[in-house]
């Protein structure tokens, strides 16, 4: 029952894996910052925490789902070769549905609660939240786990970085165990041919130190081998991890210029800096909330297509429960209001995840997200891009 | 004179009620109407505990289940660490009061940890940090091995007093009834009314703060504990993030701030929840709504809650009409049900789907949350409390005008 040695006693801290798990961590950190995105987008209009984002999220996924039945990669389709267009089709159509949904969350639970509480507010965001988790598990498929059917990902391969050559002494010692193997090896085959009554299980009393000798040489050459393979520090790349990344980007700079650089954008911004005065300034603040969930959901679909396509987990609706807390904490954690803080939280939570996997403490790998909450809000609550303002009653 | 013996009276009265409560359910219910009897006890404690967090010191908080399992957890692996150790050599009744007050003390501690950072978040920060804290308890016991892991808790001596749980309920009840009645409580209100005004006129908030949490979730934890010996096996998923949320629809539905409301709230919602699970088919298998029903009485909500939101907003009428016409537009609501339904009958994906009636239970609480929040946000019972002077107003007597209500 003592806490801190039972949480130290398993670490472990294998340098040599580091570089590749951070770099998986940069690619979670990219769907935790889409999603992140969205909460910091609606917080920065609304003051809301729009609890119900991470089920848009999950609504998402699933229609990617269906989209990909609707292709004709069903669990028992026959298709074997997919194209980028289906996977474009996918994405565009968890895009729209997720906007449409978000929309309509907006206008149909959110709307009329403005002028009450902020809590008031946030206890219907809860209700939406626990109805599309519930009500959806009694309408959509879950069980056995439906995923995506891995064919219509056209991109399964991975790539291997090197980044230090592995020690070369190594690989000589490997060449000098190679023919004292073999040859231990062909002597033994040998045997067993010329004694018919043997086998290798039970190669007889003359056989026996020769199998020895053979399995030892063996032994010897695969160590060497494990040896050398560790002794270099090299990264993983799965290519539909890239192409999330990619594309996060892609979707984030299209953001940017939505927000900084078109007429609503500026509305949209000032409708986060002072809801009342843009208003008064003829800002038609109701358009520009529904059009900020319309980005905000839209993007959540985005992550949460390319998160069911390319690393085909499983769907139920709580699909969308975990990482939607992940992502209000990554929000948190760059100054929720703040849109590069937003991605900057997401990345930098997605590799606190995947560091905490590394050091071998995987079953903790969720606590980690609400750890990093509770320590932010009690030392830095603007995070970290945030203002240092203290909200005021 | 009078004082004290009015004291004493309602104490025997209450200890009195507990055991009568207990011999007649002993005698009357089977072990399912007891089960019913004991979880809407525990409710009723865990409910308005919560209610002295959330509605009387305005701390939204939504990880009350984490409390509830600390002390539960705490309480069962004693017990069964040392009583089943000690071959039950101490008596039941008074190792588990002690349990009660161990769970209490270790969920007291937990809310004291939980407290501190309410100093400095309000409103749906502090919502999300014990939301947080709740996930963190759950992951810890999950991974620890002497607390059964993520499978159970499992052969906690059973120990199944039906009073002692009455009478903890009645004792949270009383507790948080009597603390806003004083000068001390007072202070709560302010604090729930306005931090910044209560602070400046000299209320210590923190102090405030942090004793709400302490007692809230102590109360908690020796529910936990009832909870533990009772069932005889406790898993983390008995404490999961819905169970936080069931209870948080009860505070919300009763009133935040009201006593009564929360009490009736938990009775109604885990009567409710029990009864959907216990529905039976006529050929005595688990009850099913087919899915167009479903799906009808989901439109029919909506159509009642546009209907009603238009009407409150219209002003139109006195308002006993407009109650009327609201209780009609429920009878229409639910008689119209059916007729949605059939067409939807034709949707063969709707129509063939069974939805069993115990699955439906978080959905109600999910769409009570929503319509609750669209026309009534202040709950069944807003800040109104139950009183006598009010029963004798409601039967034309004059009775004393209303102290400090609310």
């Amino acid at each position: 029952m003592d806490l801190v040695p039972h949480l130290l006693a398993g670490l472990e801290f294998n340098f040599q894996t580091l570089p590749e798990q951070l770099v998986n961590g940069l690619f979670l950190g990219a769907i935790y910052a889409l999603i992140a995105l969205g909460y910091t987008m609606v917080y920065g209009v609304l003051r809301l925490i729009n609890f119900a984002h991470g089920e848009v999220y999950m609504l998402g996924a699933y229609v990617a789902l269906f989209m990909s039945y609707w292709l004709g990669y069903t669990p028992q389709g026959s298709k074997e070769t997919s194209s980028i267009v289906n996977l474009l089709m996918m994405l565009v159509a968890s895009m729209v549905v997720c906007a449409i949904v978000g929309v309509l969350i907006e206008r149909f639970a959110y709307r009329p609660m403005r002028g009450h509480s902020r809590i008031a507010s946030l206890i219907t965001a809860i209700g939406v939240s626990l109805f599309l988790q519930y009500g959806g598990a009694l309408f959509l498929p879950s069980s056995p786990p439906p995923s995506i059917n891995e064919k219509i990902n056209p991109f399964r391969g991975s790539t291997h970085l090197t980044l230090k050559a592995p020690d070369q002494s190594l690989k000589q010692q490997i060449e000098l165990l190679k023919p004292e193997a073999t040859r231990a090896q062909a002597e033994f085959d040998a045997y067993l041919q010329s004694h018919a009554g043997a086998s290798e299980f039970d190669p007889g009393p003359e056989g026996k130190p020769l199998k020895d000798a053979a399995n030892k040489a063996q032994t010897k050459l695969g160590n060497a081998e494990r040896e050398y393979a560790t002794s270099g520090v090299g990264i993983t790349i799965r290519y539909g991890e890239l192409i999330i990344f990619c594309t996060s980007v892609v979707l984030m700079l299209v953001l940017t210029y939505l927000v900084m650089f078109t007429k609503a954008g500026r509305a949209m911004r000032a409708v986060s800096h002072d809801f009342d005065s843009a208003s008064l300034m003829g800002v038609d603040v109701n358009k520009i909330i529904t059009y900020t969930f319309i980005i905000g959901s839209a993007l959540a679909g985005a992550g949460a297509m390319m998160n069911a396509t390319f690393k085909g987990t499983g769907l139920t609706t709580f699909f969308g429960l975990l990482p939607g807390v992940k992502a209000f904490v990554a929000a948190v954690l760059g100054g929720i209001g703040n849109i590069p803080g937003a991605v900057l939280g997401g990345l930098l939570m997605g590799m606190a995840e995947t560091v905490v996997i590394w050091m071998g403490q995987s079953q903790y790998s969720d606590a980690i997200a609400f750890v990093v909450l509770i320590v932010v809000l009690l030392v830095k609550p603007g995070g970290l891009l945030g203002s240092n303002k203290v909200e005021k009653v | 004179m009078k004082f004290w013996s009015v004291r004493i009276g309602s104490i025997l009265a209450a200890v009195g009620f507990c055991f009568l409560l207990d011999v007649l359910a002993r005698t009357n219910l089977g072990s399912y109407g007891q089960r019913i009897l004991v979880l809407i006890g525990i409710y009723i404690t865990l409910a308005v505990s919560l209610n002295l967090i959330n509605g009387i010191t305005g701390q939204f908080s939504i990880g009350h289940a984490a409390f509830y399992q600390v002390g539960a957890y705490l309480a069962g692996y004693m017990s069964l660490r040392y009583l089943v150790q000690q071959h039950h050599a101490v008596p039941a009744i008074p190792w588990l009061i002690g349990m009660m007050m161990l769970g209490a003390a270790g969920a007291a501690i937990a809310g004291l940890i939980v407290g501190l950072p309410s100093l400095r978040l309000r409103g749906d920060y502090l919502a999300i940090v014990t939301l947080g804290f709740g996930e963190i308890i759950r992951i810890i016991v999950q991974n620890t091995k002497e607390l059964g892991g993520s499978y159970a808790l499992d052969k906690i001596p059973k120990i199944q007093p039906i009073w002692l749980v009455w009478l903890l309920a009645i004792i949270c009840v009383a507790t948080c009834r009597n603390l806003i009645k004083t000068a001390r409580g007072l202070t709560f209100l302010a604090v729930r009314e306005d931090e910044v005004a209560s602070s400046a006129m000299g209320v210590n908030v923190t102090r405030v703060k942090v004793t709400a949490f302490v007692i809230g979730s102590a109360f908690a934890g020796a529910a936990g504990a009832l909870l533990a010996h009772y069932e005889g096996l406790i898993t983390p998923t008995t404490f999961a993030m819905d169970v936080s949320f069931i209870i948080l629809t009860m505070v919300v539905l009763g009133g935040t701030g009201s006593i009564t409301g929360s009490i009736v709230a938990a009775l109604f919602l885990t009567y409710l929840q029990e009864y959907l699970r216990g529905l039976k088919a006529a050929n005595g298998a688990d009850l099913a709504i087919s899915g167009n029903l479903v799906v009808a009485g989901l439109l029919a909500t909506i159509i009642a809650v546009v209907a009603i939101k238009r009407l409150m907003e219209s002003h139109w009428g006195t308002p006993t009409k407009r109650g009327l016409i609201y209780v009609a537009i429920i009878v229409v609501a639910v008689i119209g049900t059916r007729f949605i339904a059939m067409p939807l009958h034709a949707v063969k994906t709707l129509a063939q789907m069974s939805v069993p009636a115990g699955q439906l239970r978080m959905v109600i609480f999910a769409v009570t949350l929503v319509v609750l929040m669209l026309l009534r946000p202040q709950g069944i019972f807003g800040h109104h409390e139950f009183s006598w002077s009010w029963l004798q107003r409601l039967f034309g007597k004059k009775g004393p005008t209303a102290g400090v209500a609310s």
